[in-house]
Parts: C-alpha cells; sequence; structure tokens
C-alpha cells in the first residue's frame, strides 16, 4: 500500500515534532525509519495511524486521506506500544479477540498461528499467563503477531527488536522480509538497531527534529557507513 | 548518605509537593482544580456550620447535659467515618516511599519520616472545622480554656491514632484484602455493642475517657501517646516488611479463569466486546471490586426497602428503588472509556471498534439491571411497591437514563488504572457532578409524572420513554460514537497523558 505525505506538521509546543514537506512510500516497500530519540519517529507513526491530530498537512494511506475515514484501518496492521494490546486477556484469548474482529475465523488463526511458532518459541500460547504477567519482550511478541494476524497491506512496527533476545531479533527479521516477499506488503519500522534495519530495509530515512534529512537507498546494503557517520559510531 | 537528613527530608518534601501539583487531572484541568479547592471548602463549611449548629440542640435532646459529653459518648462514630474516608484519600507510605528504594538513602528514615507526616498531616485536623466551635460553643462554656484545648488535643490524638491504624489495615489489605474486615468487624461490633442494648452502654466509658482530656488527666494522653507509638512501631514493621514484597513481588502468573465464554459467540464481534465486559470484571482489581461493591449495594437497597419500615414513605421508596437502578450505571458508566483508555491504540487502529464496543456496553449493563429487577420483586410480593413501578424504573434507566451517562463517553479522556489496589482515587470533579446529577434529576422526573399521572400511568410514560430509548438504541449508539470520533484526538491525548 502507497504512503503519500504532504506538508505533515506537527509541533508540541515549542518543538517540532514532524515536519515533512513531501514524502513517498511505495507499495511493497520496506522502510526503515532511524533517528535520535526525539527525532519524530513514534509521532510519525501516530500521525499515519491518525492516532494524533496534525497540526498541518495530509497522510495518504492508499487513496485514503487517514483522518477522514476509517476504511484504511481494514488493510493496516500496527503495534507501537503496549496501548495496542488488552493485557488482561491471555494471548490465546487476545490473538482470538483480534482474529474475530477481523473476521479471520478460528481455523485460520489456527494455520496462521503456525507461521509465527518459531517466533513466539513456546513460550506465548497455551501458557494460561495473563498478557500483563510476560516478559516485556514476550508481550511485544504478542502486539507484533496481532499486528500481522490481519495480513495487513500496511505493516507498521516501532521499535519492533527492543526487549528482544537476539533468536526473537533475527526470527522477526526473518519474519518481515519473508512477509514483504509474500504478501507485497508495505512495511515500515523504526529501530535504533542500525544493523538489522540495514539488514532488512532497501530504504531507510533519517529522522532529525521532525525533518527527513536523509532518504538512503540501501538496496546494495551500502547505508551502515552513511549512518555510522551521522550517528558517531566507532569516533 | 553524603546529604544531612534535614536537607533531603526537604528534598522529598518538595518532591511531594510537585506530585500533588503536577498530576495530570489537575495540571490539564483548571475546572477540577478548583473544583477540588472548592469541594474542600464546602464540606469545611458544612463541618463548622454543624460544629456552630449542633451544640445547643444537642445539649437540649439530652436535658441539659452538656454537648460535648453527648458527642463524646459517641466519639467513636466520627472515628469510624475518619477510618473509612481515609480509603479514598490517603496513600500509604509503601506507595511513597517505593521510587527511593533503590536510592542509597536509609529505608527505615524514608518509612520514619513518611510514618510521622503522617501523623502530623494537614489532613488529620480536617475535624477541626467541626470540633474547634463545638468546643467552644460547649466545653468552654461549662469549663475553662485549658479543658477546651485538652479536649481538642484529646480529639486529635485519637484521630492521629486512627490515622496509624488506616495505614496499617491499608498496608496489610495490599498482602491480602481479608485484613479489610478486621475493621468492619471490629466497628460493625462496636456499633452492635452500642445500638442493640436500649441504652449506648458505651457512652459512660466514652464520655469519661473524653472527659478526661477535658480534665487534663495525664493518664488520658499518655494512654493514647502510648497507642501512637505503638501503632507506629507496628506500621514501621509492617511497612518494611510490605515494601520488599512490593520491590521483588511476583504476581500470580497462572489465570484460573481461562474460560471462552462461548456463549457470546452467537452476538458475533459486539459477543467479543461483550467478553471483554466479563473478563476485566474477573481479572482487573478495580472492576472486581467495583462489581462487588456494586452488587452488595444493590443488595442493601432492597434489604433496607424489604426487612425494616423506616423508609416506608413514597418519595423514600421511590428514591432508593430508583437509586437501585441507578447504582449499577453510576458506577460503570459515569467513567465510561476511561479503563479502555488503558489499550485505546488498539481499539482506535480497528474500523468502528469503539461503536461495538459501546453496543456490547449497552447490553451488559442493561442486562446487569436485571439484578435489580429480580431484588425488587419480593417488594412487589408483600405489596411495598407496584410491579409497573419496578418495571417502570428498569425501561426509564435502560432507555433514558443510559444513553445520557453513555455521553461521557464522549467526553472522558482520562485512563483510570485497571489494577488499582482498594478505592483508588477514582473520578474526576466532571464526573463527579454527572454522578450527582444522575442520582438527584431522575427522582425529580419520575415524582412530576407520577404526581401528574397518578399510578400506573406515570409508570407507563416512563416506560414508554424508556422504550423510545431501547428501540432507537443504534441511532443514539451512532450518535455517541460520531460525537467520539470527532473528539478523538482531544481524548487520545489526554487518555496518552494519564496512562501509567
Amino acid at each position: 500500500m502507497e504512503i503519500k505525505i504532504n506538508n505533515l506538521k506537527k509541533t508540541f509546543g515549542e518543538k517540532v515534532a514532524v515536519d515533512i514537506e513531501q514524502f513517498e512510500i511505495k507499495s511493497g516497500e520496506i522502510l526503515g525509519l532511524v533517528g535520535n530519540n526525539g527525532a519524530g519517529k513514534s509521532t510519525l507513526f501516530r500521525l499515519i495511524l491518525d492516532l494524533i491530530k496534525a497540526d498541518s498537512g495530509t497522510v495518504f494511506n492508499g487513496d485514503v486521506n487517514v483522518t477522514e475515514t476509517e476504511d484504511w484501518k481494514q488493510w493496516t496492521g500496527s503495534y507501537i506500544d503496549d496501548s495496542f494490546v488488552i493485557d488482561y486477556l491471555t494471548p490465546d484469548e487476545y490473538l482470538q479477540f483480534i482474529a474475530r474482529i477481523t473476521g479471520i475465523t478460528d481455523d485460520q488463526l489456527k494455520d496462521a498461528l503456525k507461521k509465527y511458532e518459531h517466533f513466539m518459541a513456546g513460550e506465548i500460547m497455551g501458557q494460561k499467563k495473563l498478557i500483563r504477567n510476560l516478559s516485556a519482550g514476550n508481550k511485544q511478541k504478542v502486539g507484533i503477531v496481532a499486528a500481522m494476524l490481519l495480513q495487513p497491506k500496511l505493516l507498521i512496527l516501532d521499535e519492533p527488536f527492543n526487549f528482544l533476545d537476539p533468536s526473537s531479533q533475527n526470527a522477526i527479521k526473518r519474519l518481515l522480509v519473508e512477509y514483504n516477499k509474500e504478501t507485497g506488503a508495505t512495511i515500515l519500522v523504526s529501530s535504533h538497531n542500525l544493523n538489522h534495519t540495514v539488514d532488512i530495509c532497501p530504504r531507510i530515512a533519517l529522522l532529525e527534529n521532525g525533518r527527513i534529512i536523509r532518504d538512503i537507498d540501501n538496496t546494495d546494503k551500502s547505508a551502515e557507513k552513511e549512518l555510522e557517520n551521522y550517528f558517531e559510531i566507532n569516533q | 548518605m553524603n546529604i544531612s537528613k534535614r536537607k533531603l527530608s526537604k528534598m522529598l518534601s518538595e518532591h511531594e509537593e510537585l506530585k500533588a501539583k503536577r498530576h495530570p487531572m489537575f495540571e490539564r484541568n483548571r475546572f477540577v482544580k478548583f473544583l477540588a479547592y472548592f469541594m474542600v471548602a464546602y464540606y469545611s463549611a458544612i463541618l463548622l456550620f454543624m460544629g456552630v449548629m449542633l451544640p445547643m440542640p444537642m445539649s437540649h435532646t439530652y436535658h441539659g447535659v452538656a454537648a460535648f459529653h453527648v458527642l463524646d459518648g459517641w466519639f467513636f462514630i466520627i472515628i469510624m467515618i475518619d477510618f473509612w474516608l481515609r480509603f479514598i484519600l490517603q496513600d500509604t507510605p509503601v506507595n511513597q516511599t517505593r521510587p527511593y528504594s533503590l536510592l542509597p538513602i536509609s529505608r527505615k528514615f524514608l518509612m520514619r519520616r513518611y510514618l510521622i507526616n503522617a501523623g502530623l498531616s494537614w489532613g488529620n485536623l480536617y475535624w477541626a472545622f467541626f470540633l474547634v466551635p463545638f468546643a467552644f460553643l460547649s466545653v468552654f462554656r461549662s469549663m475553662s480554656l485549658g479543658a477546651t484545648a485538652g479536649w481538642l488535643i484529646g480529639w486529635w490524638l485519637l484521630i492521629v491514632l486512627n490515622s496509624y491504624f488506616y495505614l496499617l489495615i491499608r498496608s496489610l489489605c495490599t498482602r491480602n484484602i481479608a485484613w479489610a474486615m478486621l475493621p468492619f468487624i471490629l466497628h460493625a461490633a462496636i456499633i452492635c455493642i452500642a445500638t442493640i442494648p436500649e441504652h449506648n452502654v458505651l457512652d459512660m466509658p466514652c464520655t469519661n475517657f473524653m472527659y478526661g482530656f477535658a480534665k487534663l488527666q495525664p493518664v488520658c494522653f499518655i494512654a493514647v501517646i502510648a497507642a501512637i507509638l505503638l501503632m507506629v512501631k507496628l506500621n514501621e514493621k509492617v511497612q518494611g516488611i510490605i515494601l520488599y514484597d512490593e520491590i521483588g513481588k511476583k504476581e500470580e502468573t497462572e489465570v484460573k479463569n481461562a474460560s471462552q465464554i462461548s456463549w457470546f459467540n452467537r452476538f458475533g464481534i459486539v459477543g467479543e466486546y461483550l467478553k471483554l465486559e466479563v473478563k476485566v470484571r474477573m481479572r482487573c482489581r478495580t472492576l472486581k471490586m467495583q462489581f462487588l461493591v456494586l452488587i452488595g449495594c444493590m443488595l442493601l437497597l432492597s434489604g433496607l426497602l424489604y426487612f425494616t419500615d423506616i423508609y416506608d414513605n413514597m418519595f423514600m421508596k421511590s428514591f432508593i428503588c430508583l437509586y437501585d437502578y441507578i447504582v449499577p450505571g453510576m458506577s460503570t458508566l459515569i467513567t465510561i472509556m476511561c479503563y479502555e483508555g488503558n489499550y485505546m491504540d488498539l481499539l482506535m487502529s480497528r474500523k468502528e471498534s469503539i461503536r461495538d464496543m459501546l453496543a456490547a456496553k449497552y447490553y451488559f449493563n442493561s442486562a446487569l439491571l436485571l439484578i435489580p429487577f429480580c431484588l425488587l420483586i419480593p417488594l412487589v410480593v408483600i405489596g411495598k411497591i407496584t410491579i409497573w413501578m419496578n418495571l417502570g424504573y428498569l425501561f426509564f434507566t435502560v432507555g433514558v437514563l443510559y444513553p445520557m451517562m453513555f455521553q461521557m463517553s464522549a467526553y472522558n479522556k482520562e485512563t483510570l488504572p485497571l489494577n488499582a489496589k482498594l478505592t483508588g482515587k477514582q473520578g474526576n470533579g466532571a464526573q463527579n457532578m454527572v454522578s450527582i446529577a444522575v442520582m438527584f434529576v431522575p427522582i425529580f422526573i419520575e415524582r412530576a409524572s407520577v404526581t401528574l399521572l397518578g399510578d400506573p400511568w406515570g409508570y407507563i410514560l416512563l416506560i414508554t420513554l424508556g422504550l423510545t430509548g431501547i428501540v432507537t438504541h443504534q441511532r443514539w449508539i451512532n450518535f455517541t460514537y460520531k460525537r467520539f470520533m470527532q473528539r478523538r484526538y482531544t481524548n487520545m491525548e489526554g487518555f496518552r497523558a494519564t496512562r501509567k
């Protein structure tokens, strides 16, 4: 699904959180969003998901202006933080809830979950634990699986590698790349982990003070050097 | 510790001030701040008024006995009210010391400091609004200024003792809620001992004890101060243990009630949200408690009318029966969406999920009203109320009051914790105002309707009005949903800012 951003601006008091004149993400792209804390990554995601009001500008998800209808929610999956999960349910109940409200049958759910068995590492499903009692990493896994369950054409994940152990980080990387290949979905991922971002994202946008200061082509995985220079790694 | 205890104590006091000043509810809403101050002033004025007005009639009723003796004979009532009010208003030292527990500050020092502050708190002087004028119009008139001061200091010491007893119980409740039964049983026993015999048998010992303060008898002061010191020591011990418990807390992680509640599947997507309504009440402490209190309240109100004849006049009967129906809505719908604020981003990222949720809430809360309906049937059988009245209230609540209360979903924007301990601070000023309106406006509509049209036509009118709301529920839920969506940015910002 194509995303078009036009003259998008959001400020919190004096601080400019997002200020993007024109930005386009093509259908089927995996875009990595990097930047220091407070650069505006999460705010941009929230604007794309219509969770906060822009001071000006528009975001188009496909042909739909996200502020005007809710149609885009049918093809968009997202996980930003804890507020995307209902923590008094067990993971089984929660995923079943998400499946049912999005019209996925129990059999389809069972099949769909098979893909995530390796990622969930046998620590989530069938545990009779409430989500609030899971570790931060496992909670994050539940949120990510729920976001992908709907087979969205647009998938938005904010810091998906956070809290995950190295095996799970690799598992989610593989999952995202395969998912993109299989479905042609657009994937937006923000992360502070440059290696992972470079590994899976053919295109990387670097944010600073709400502005996209560099739009890096990473098809040949050459962005690492540029990003390391920017973030003053090894200096 | 490199910093002196005095400096540290000052710094901690500053933190406490900032905590109160920067509470998200106050920071964002000047009206709530104003309302909070107004309510304090309002209740102070009421206490002051009572303190001035009561001595004379009390003395008169008891054939010239000085009013303070009369009050002293029942002093435990004030102590009990003070105790239970603290559950709403007072935090525990454990909650206050936890943020500092991993810093290089002696935990003993922190605990002692907070315990001393709890005793010396201005809150323990709140009853002075009542007691000071009362003392001057009663103790001072029959004794002396010294006696007045002694009597007042005695009262203050008792309130301080009560505050430590509360802290002890409140802290023990964090380990096991059953500890709340201890003061409940104790207070119930005292009330029974005082009220069941023809004369208050506690009158004489209580009066003599309190008189000791007025007569400045050291033994009375020493006894209470000793009890306070004992309570402080006990608190220190218990709070210390609980602080360790809290820091290393491991919640029981296996869920016992992982039922599918598959009966709700027949309702499709709305059924899924109905399951949430049930599960949130089974698994989240705040709502579980709220639900139990609600059931208790409904049983109490119905029982009051069934077993006694003290409220047998028409107005009180109507008020209590109607209140029986209003209580569920008041406890759950005034704060509608506030608990969902915890996972609002999820709801907002699914198409029309808020509308389905509102519908589920309407069905759930309407079904809940079958409880008061059934509880009031025995009253119909014994002829205290008519079936028309019972039906009238049921339909009026479901079809008229609920649509009104549901409008709060478009305006509530404060996330409430799902697992607050016991009675956390819940509801803001605006919600409290709506609660008051919901409590009193319906009774006037009901009385006007029945007075004008008589029984049963007044109730038939209520049923008709209710049916209109029920038949059109899809439309007004849609309207409410649209209103919510119009205000979504403001509300989402509020939910996010108050989420913990």
